[in-house]
């Protein structure tokens, strides 16, 4: 009890004393920025507050698009490590494939969707498909295939069919693997979709918000939506932390 | 045991190649020191001579190397920066290099913008100096298919726009606000990329183009003249005066002669780049290949006209036209660039410099 505490209060206390240090001026001084450069925290804090709202739909449509995006560029990441397993063959190539979409630059992705997507919203989750797809493949592929030795032994000792085999043995052990994938998806759907925005055919976003503030000089605006931006990452991922440990509660890692 | 071998061997020349490049990297700073600049930049120059006391001195550019900068390429390739005294380099900017920052936080001495976006920065309390006006004119435009039928400011109701955003939209909401049109309610704004893909394909119904590139572009593309419509900042009376000279108030304060060099270097190449726009093309070519020959050629004609319009005397290029800045203040302020009106004084704004340098 008593290190839990501690745990939470050590980095709490530091937070907040740089938090103090930054709205004194300290950190500029050692950065030798002025505040005009970089806003003061309180400075921050006020502009976000008087434009709220906007900031508010604007993080819902990035949040929106980096979701939907995660969740079809997850299933056909997981589909894909499903094909390479059942048909290990010419499955593999698949992957391969795949991993070579996953080193495309978001930069150069973006522009490329424009061309394909008129609205901003189809492009950016075109975009974060693309860049979910991989980790989720490799992720689940490894989870299908790397099975305990005994169990495939017991499960032909009972004479299970393919189906059965993948059923009660390759899906369960995936699942941790799964929930890695959607954890680095998490990370990186939020940035795509943020990244994908700065070439996006719209206004509306947290990226178009970041870039277009920054580069006009509103430097408190700006840094107001990556504040929002940062706080919509831990969000997410704090949910998909719960959603992990009621779904594979019976793994190691979650005892 | 095939593949792990084969990975083996990819992992070894990587290493190898990593190797390699550290050795370089290690052996070059000496080097870089001495040579960089005058690599980058004076082509001309031949490295064997050791040259004069040179100053050394930074510009940083708006956008990539391309005609629109031509007049200090052309300075360099002449060697009119050399005869000066000075030792230039010539910085490339990009979608998300930011001159004012770049030049206030001393990466480079002196930075090319544009004047509105240049307001909006001294407003915020950067101590930041126009000390030359470079184009004449505004050179956006905002371009549709003739199709669409756009040939007033009025058919843009209903229509989607597009814009590069990041302060490069206020001339268009000038042009609505200035028509009676709600930005908000009556049409789509959008963010356009940096190709003109968006219009080819129809995805937007007017796009912003300036005069010296994007719109070569739609020509480029097979389209011509005939196709288009458009409507141009200067005949509508929204025009803002665009690319500048700026420095910080520190940097002159100390090295008002060697600016002054700059700028009579700057302004002789500028006068022979407008005076052969086809050379100063194959100029700027030759400094990058980013882009094609002909659309260098093409852009540098363009900018030719903005910088030297019809009736403009060569011998005052980079003159401050302060009736020109003023309306771009005042559109500034109006359409909601600026919360206050500009301060255009002594501190925002000198012809001092363009006096001695075209005495």
């Amino acid at each position: 009890m008593m290190n839990k505490v501690k745990n939470i209060l050590w980095p709490l206390l530091f937070g907040i004393a740089f938090l103090a240090l930054w709205q004194m001026g300290y950190v500029h001084k050692v950065l030798d920025l002025k505040p005009f450069q970089l806003p003061v925290p309180l400075e921050i804090v006020q502009t976000l507050h008087a434009n709220l709202p906007k900031a508010i739909k604007d993080c819902g449509v990035t949040l929106s698009g980096a979701f939907i995006g995660m969740m079809i560029g997850s299933a056909i990441g997981f589909m894909i490590a499903v094909i390479a397993t059942i048909f290990p063959k010419w499955g593999y190539g698949g992957l391969i494939i795949i991993t070579a979409f996953n080193a495309m630059p978001i930069v150069a992705l973006s522009p490329i969707m424009n061309l394909y997507f008129s609205t901003g919203m189809a492009q950016k989750i075109g975009v974060v498909t693309i860049v979910c797809m991989a980790a989720m493949a490799m992720n689940a592929y490894s989870g299908l295939n790397t099975l305990k030795p005994y169990s495939m032994d017991l499960m032909h000792s009972v004479a299970a069919e393919r189906w059965v085999i993948f059923k009660k043995l390759r899906l369960p052990n995936c699942m941790p693997n799964v929930f890695t994938a959607f954890k680095i998806n998490v990370a990186a759907s939020i940035i795509a979709a943020i990244i994908s925005e700065y070439f996006a055919t719209s206004t509306a976003g947290l990226g178009f918000g970041i870039k277009d503030n920054l580069r006009k000089a509103e430097m408190a605006m700006g840094w107001s939506y990556i504040v929002v931006a940062s706080l919509a990452g831990v969000l997410i991922y704090i949910v998909i932390l719960l959603l992990e440990r009621n779904v594979i509660k019976w793994h190691a890692s979650q005892r | 045991m095939f593949k792990k071998r084969n990975l083996k061997l990819v992992l070894v020349m990587l290493l190898m190649v990593s190797l390699l490049m550290s050795a370089c990297s290690s052996s070059a700073p000496a080097s870089t020191e001495s040579a960089s600049a005058s690599e980058t930049t004076t082509e001309s120059s031949t490295s064997t001579d050791t040259p004069k006391e040179m100053d050394k001195m930074t510009i940083q550019l708006k956008w990539l190397p391309q005609s629109q900068f031509m007049g200090y390429y052309m300075a360099a390739s002449k060697g009119y920066y050399e005869d000066e005294g000075i030792d230039i380099e010539i910085l490339p900017g990009g979608s998300d290099i930011i001159p004012e920052q770049q030049v206030y936080n001393g990466v480079a001495d002196v930075g090319v913008t544009w004047v509105s976006s240049l307001l909006k920065y001294q407003s915020q309390g950067w101590e930041l100096k126009e000390v030359a006006q470079v184009f004449q004119k505004s050179a956006m435009l905002l371009v549709s298919k003739a199709e669409t039928g756009i040939t007033s400011p009025e058919d843009l109701v209903g229509k989607k726009v597009g814009s590069w955003f990041g302060g490069n939209e206020y001339e268009i909401y000038a042009l609505l606000e200035a028509n009676g049109i709600d930005r908000e309610k009556d049409l789509e704004l959008v963010q356009q990329d940096f190709t003109m893909n968006q219009i080819l394909n129809d995805e937007i119904d007017a796009a912003s183009a300036m005069t010296y590139n994007e719109y070569g572009l739609l020509l480029e593309s097979g389209l011509s003249d005939a196709d288009l419509n458009v409507l141009d900042m200067n005949d509508e009376g929204v025009a803002m005066l665009e690319d500048c000279l700026f420095v910080t108030d520190e940097w002159i304060a100390e090295n008002e002669d060697l600016f002054v060099r700059f700028l009579r270097a700057s302004i002789k190449g500028w006068q022979d780049a407008c005076a052969d726009p086809e050379a100063a093309g194959q100029v700027v070519y030759d400094a990058d290949q980013s882009v094609s020959l002909e659309h260098q050629v093409y852009m540098a004609k363009e900018i030719a006209k903005l910088v030297t319009p019809e009736g403009f005397d060569p011998a005052k290029i980079g003159y401050i036209d302060m009736d020109a800045i003023q309306q771009t203040a005042d559109l500034a302020y109006k359409y909601g660039l600026l919360t206050e009106p500009a301060v255009l004084d002594d501190t925002t704004i000198t012809s001092k410099y363009f006096e001695e340098a075209t005495k």
